[in-house]
């Protein structure tokens, strides 16, 4: 600032305020700069990790309560194990961008369950989540939000545990084994006729929209990851006439 | 330095309270709304706001002799969003789970009237100093006023505080319910203005009187 200070009286003519200007933007945007620059490894880090802790809250893992990061890690390598496969169901070793990825919960080298990731649009922008399945290819054990721009107090509340918890024991397929997927009710799911109820959550009043949404983008990703769930599905079908549900091994049944 | 200890005194107090600028100037009423479910969101929302209003009134005090009258609201908001973003990427890479809940709010903090409403009718006609204060003041009288209202929003809302449940079961047996309205955004601007209404008819201290 140092050449306005010089022409104090003068500093409305027109060099003045272009020179003013261009000072002022420079200095902004190099603050700018720096500070995203240089904090990017601290939120990156954050992402990554909040990441992990949802899924770990999909799968039931960890509770409302966040634990210490190196519980979080510890327990995410355990426990956690990210998997790609392609449409027909194949694992894939190699990266390939068409694949469909997603995560594999095991305990003691016994697959519990899977993940799968959610990203759809919402009112505002998009929400991502984690949905989690049990072993048997149709049943909800989890459901958590990672990032979302919903509504602080109405569609915000799809990360509230109160709200979430209702996704556990919820079924994707009906009576007849025909794939209905899970939605979010308009008001209590309890009010819904009896046959609906299982694959219902409760609404958030006031955020009819971002149920509707995220209703839509569940059921998408449903179907576009169909062949995993049935990969799992036809897994429990084999394990419950060998009753050996401890050999479940993903490797087995895609031999 | 008694005298100069009164004046700094002063400045404080009629931001946080004779000036308040949600109950007196009527500044700052959309995030007032938005952020007040909560109890926990209104602090971090107040604090933030509280620091930047603070700091961008001293960079625009010292700035003052400086800027060009014809150019003066670009340069404040120039210097007001450089520092929101700042502070939005010091949450976001420090405080992840608070920015997080914030969202898009600390965002909108440049947009906030508060900020540039303190740099027009203050920072530029005054000392750096006094503005840094009359910026802390502002900053204070937001979070007063939005802790006030969030604590009724919470507690009426959803009957809790902090988000600890604090109204018992036995009371919900007996028939009592939660007051939907009060999670909704004109829950809040029912509260405001009872809290406006209050506050300007309290003796002594009412826009009348002094």
């Amino acid at each position: 600032m140092s050449e306005a200070d010089n022409k104090a009286p003068g500093k409305n003519s027109k060099t003045n305020v272009i020179l003013f200007a261009l000072v002022l933007s420079l200095i902004c945007s190099l603050l700018i700069t720096l500070a995203a620059v240089g904090l990017k490894g601290f939120q990156i880090a954050n992402i990554e990790l909040d990441k992990k802790v949802n899924i770990l809250k999909a799968a039931d893992l960890i509770g409302n309560k966040k634990p210490a990061k190196e519980k979080i890690n510890k327990l995410y390598d355990t426990h956690i194990k990210a998997v790609m496969v392609d449409d027909q169901g194949k694992i894939l070793e190699t990266y390939d961008p068409n694949s469909l990825n997603f995560y594999v919960f095991e305990e003691n080298g016994v697959i519990k369950g899977y993940i799968l990731p959610i990203n759809t649009r919402g009112l505002w922008g998009k929400i991502h989540g984690y949905l989690a399945f049990e072993n048997d290819g149709q049943t909800v054990s989890g459901f958590s939000v990672f990032s979302h721009s919903e509504t602080p107090g109405l569609g915000g509340e799809i990360e509230s545990a109160w709200f979430q918890k209702n996704f556990k024991g919820k079924k994707i397929l009906n009576g007849q084994n025909k794939f209905v997927s899970v939605g979010i009710a308009k008001g209590k799911a309890a009010n819904l006729s009896e046959d609906k109820q299982a694959h219902y959550v409760d609404g958030i009043s006031g955020a009819t929209l971002t149920g509707r949404f995220l209703s839509e983008g569940i059921k998408q990703t449903l179907i576009k990851y169909d062949s995993v769930s049935i990969t799992f599905r036809h897994r429990q079908i084999k394990t419950q006439k060998d009753e050996n549900p401890k050999q479940i091994n993903l490797k087995n049944t895609e031999q | 330095m008694p005298e100069e200890k009164t004046n700094y005194m002063e400045i404080l107090f009629k931001g946080i309270w004779t000036e308040n600028p949600v109950a007196y100037q009527v500044l700052g009423i959309c995030s007032a709304l938005a952020v007040t479910v909560k109890m926990s969101t209104s602090i971090v929302m107040g604090i933030a706001l509280t620091i930047v209003t603070a700091f961008s009134s001293l960079l625009i005090s010292s700035l003052r002799k400086q800027i060009p009258s014809n150019i003066r609201i670009i340069v404040e908001l120039a210097i007001i969003s450089s520092l929101v973003i700042v502070t939005d990427q010091i949450l976001k890479a420090f405080f992840y789970d608070i920015s997080k809940q914030l969202s898009i709010f600390v965002g909108l903090i440049i947009t906030n009237c508060i900020v540039l409403g303190r740099a027009e009718s203050f920072a530029l006609a005054n000392k750096p100093l006094d503005s840094f204060l009359d910026g802390i003041g502002n900053g204070l009288g937001y979070s007063l006023v939005l802790v006030s209202v969030a604590f009724l929003r919470e507690l009426l809302g959803s009957g809790k505080f902090f988000g600890f449940n604090i109204i018992p079961q036995f009371i919900f047996d007996a028939g009592y319910q939660n007051m939907g309205l009060m999670v909704l955004a004109p829950g809040a601007f029912f509260i405001i203005g009872l809290l406006v209404w209050l506050k300007n008819s309290l003796p002594g201290i009412s826009k009348e009187e002094r």
